[in-house]
């Protein structure tokens, strides 16, 4: 009887610990993928790049681990050696601020943990992106067709809305859409392109947007194009208080304001990059294949990419078809495994 | 360093001579301001244009509004409200959310006035009972509403089409309709500041806190009251705000503090508290927002324009701390 007892005591107190063990056993077995956002403090898709890459891992049964770089370098370098000590599999990031990226790049070769960059490439580590500078000519592109067809490639005054913080981006994105607007109409004078730094921020650059076009008080029929839609809108903002709104057509990137039922008549269209939606592809090409221990080639070129995202550039009336933010997550999520919402929403393919 | 250190040790009341401003400095600013206007005309004549006048007064009324609540502040020695960014943010949210709720345009004005005041409340109430100094106070607020606002909204936008985006693009006597407000504003608490019983107990606090004290002046009661009243402003300054910036999200405003701060200073509103007038905001403001615009028309990029800004904001402090001394007896 007394060994009995004794037996069941030994029983009783030995469940917990093997249960424990195994479940550590078990966590230990388990992928664990690392998210650093670009920041929770600036735009909409950068937190939701964060949830839509949470819900991925947690439909392929992996441990998630997110941080957020905050739109700063050092943070971004601090967060990457955190995720060393949590001892996670892979790493996803985005750096919108990417001179910490070399140091990243070097802490994460030295734990021997793979890393996949957003749209930003850095030689260490694998490219999942957009090509920027091929969105920023299709957006120009599309911009150029409507200029033609309107206004015979001669508009007064061309006007890029740049956001230099962004450094090589808005070089590619802004830059490609003037590249993209100068194939359709080559000849519009170079006297008539002009900047103003718009910050990506339509109320941060509608002082900016006012003075631009306060100093050409003649220009009429001005085309607008830029490093985001926000950044277009405000021009078109500015152009509207100063009463000069009516012959203003613009064209935005990224879609962050072609959507939904209030966008601004004069918003003619904007390029779709889907960027919540980013995850789908690095962990489709990269992060899956690590986790099964199929470790893919290391392909760090925008040129040549880990895996490429295609640019959707959209007319506004195209636009009122392809849902919100919030909505498309939801049909994301719920669609077979490696769709893309280019796949799900982009209303021009071809 | 709390806040009865900090007004114990800001100077002695001005003479009514000093407090009020004599001509001196509005000449000269005025001058100041004519000069970039001259020059300006002379290096591109078009300059003088309906457009710049609508470019110039569109910018001089969020930060007219704005500057009248920091002088407040300023004026009754609470140095400077470093949280009106977030509420600047947190108000024109009530408003654009009133508005997308139908309320008609007043009830959103009043609205954004009561959230801006909420929010003046909330920084008074540290401030007094906490005894903590203002300037820390609103610099923890303003660093706590923007996390906050992060968690509530990323971007938010007036309805296009909506009475309170037809107000932002309108025009009166062929200026921005949301110059008139601040305009008139502007002139309005100039002319009562220094007339009424709770504008001389705002100038006295911020003067002298023990001679204000020793006179039978409740301290909180001011303090609260300043900090609220300047609120409301922020308040106000919100829906010119959301009426004309199109999307925005919480940092959207941090520009705009180094304006306002300037505007502050460079009208003659002292920091250290008790001296300054109103009026002459429609000068340093009106100088501030031409200057951007002159830039451009001389094809400087806005880079340069920082470094403009910066410089102008590094003499008006000097400035003030010359007339600080020149105030002290």
């Amino acid at each position: 009887m007394r060994k009995t007892t004794r037996a069941i005591a030994v029983m009783a107190l030995a469940t917990p610990a093997i249960l424990g063990l195994t479940a550590v056993a078990e966590a230990q077995d388990k992928f664990k993928l690392g998210m650093m956002v670009g920041g929770n403090t600036c735009c909409e898709w950068m937190k939701a790049q964060g949830d839509v890459a949470r819900a991925l891992a947690e439909k392929e049964g992996w441990d998630y681990i997110e941080l957020s770089n905050n739109n700063d370098p050092a943070t971004a370098l601090k967060n990457a050696q955190i995720m060393v000590q949590e001892g996670v599999d892979a790493v996803i990031q985005f750096n919108g601020q990417p001179s910490s990226n070399p140091a990243i790049s070097a802490v994460m070769k030295q734990a021997n943990i793979p890393i996949v960059t957003y749209d930003i490439a850095d030689p260490g580590m694998y490219f999942v992106g957009i090509d920027n500078l091929g969105a920023g000519i299709a957006g120009g592109e599309g911009l150029g067709a409507i200029i033609k067809e309107k206004w015979d490639c001669n508009p007064d005054l061309v006007v890029s809305a740049e956001g230099a913080a962004a450094g090589i981006v808005n070089e590619w994105r802004t830059g490609g859409m003037r590249t993209g607007l100068k194939n359709i109409c080559p000849d519009i004078p170079e006297a008539k392109w002009v900047s103003f730094e718009s910050q990506g921020d339509a109320a941060v650059g509608l002082p900016a947007a006012r003075d631009l076009l306060a100093a050409h008080p003649d220009a009429k029929k001005i085309a607008v194009v830029g490093l985001n839609d926000g950044g277009v809108l405000a021009l078109i903002n500015a152009a509207e208080q100063l009463g000069r709104a009516d012959e203003v057509i613009g064209w935005g990137q990224d879609g962050a304001f072609i959507t939904g039922d209030n966008v601004n008549p004069h918003l003619a269209g904007s390029v779709f990059y889907f960027l919540e939606g980013y995850a789908v592809y690095a962990i489709r090409d990269v992060i899956k294949p690590i986790a099964e221990g199929n470790v893919p080639p290391l392909k760090a070129d925008a040129g040549d990419p880990a895996s490429k995202v295609q640019p959707c550039p959209v007319t506004a009336e195209q636009a009122k078809a392809v849902p919100d933010m919030p909505e498309r997550i939801a049909q994301l999520l719920a669609a077979p495994a490696g769709t893309t919402e280019f796949d799900l929403f982009c209303p021009n393919k071809g | 360093m709390s806040v009865d250190h900090a007004l114990d040790t800001a100077p002695a009341a001005a003479p009514l001579k000093v407090r009020f401003g004599g001509f001196g400095n509005a000449l000269l600013l005025l001058g100041i301001w004519l000069a970039l206007i001259i020059a300006t005309s002379l290096y591109r004549p078009d300059f003088l244009s309906h457009q710049t006048l609508l470019a110039v007064t569109f910018t001089m009324a969020v930060v007219g509004v704005l500057a009248i609540g920091q002088g407040i502040v300023a004026m009754s020695g609470g140095f400077i409200d470093l949280s009106q960014p977030a509420n600047l943010i947190m108000s024109s949210l009530v408003a654009v959310r009133l508005t997308e709720a139908g309320l008609p345009l007043p009830l959103v004005i009043v609205g954004a006035i009561l959230a801006g005041m909420v929010w003046g409340a909330v920084n008074a109430t540290i401030i007094v009972f906490a005894r903590l100094n203002p300037v820390i106070v609103t610099l923890a607020t303003n660093f706590i509403g923007l996390a906050a606002l992060f968690l509530v909204f990323q971007l938010a936008e007036v309805p296009i089409g909506s009475a309170i985006y037809q107000f932002g693009r309108a025009s009166i006597f062929g200026l921005p309709a949301i110059f008139w407000p601040m305009l008139a504003l502007v002139l309005v608490v100039g002319y009562l500041v220094p007339r009424t019983r709770y504008g001389r107990r705002m100038i006295a606090v911020g003067g002298n806190r023990t001679a204000a004290k020793a006179r039978g002046i409740s301290l909180r009661v001011t303090r609260y009251a300043t900090f609220m009243v300047a609120g409301g402003f922020v308040g106000f300054a919100a829906v010119l705000f959301a009426a004309t910036s199109g999307p925005f999200n919480p940092g959207s405003a941090n520009a705009l503090q180094l304006n306002i701060i300037a505007s502050v200073i460079l009208a003659g509103i002292s920091l250290s508290g008790g001296r300054g007038n109103f009026w002459m905001l429609l000068l340093s403001v009106g100088f501030l927002s031409t200057l951007p615009t002159s830039l451009v028309f001389f094809g400087l990029s806005s880079d340069t324009q920082s470094i403009f800004q910066g410089f102008i904001l590094v003499i008006a402090v000097a400035i003030d701390g010359w007339r600080a001394r020149k105030a002290t007896p």
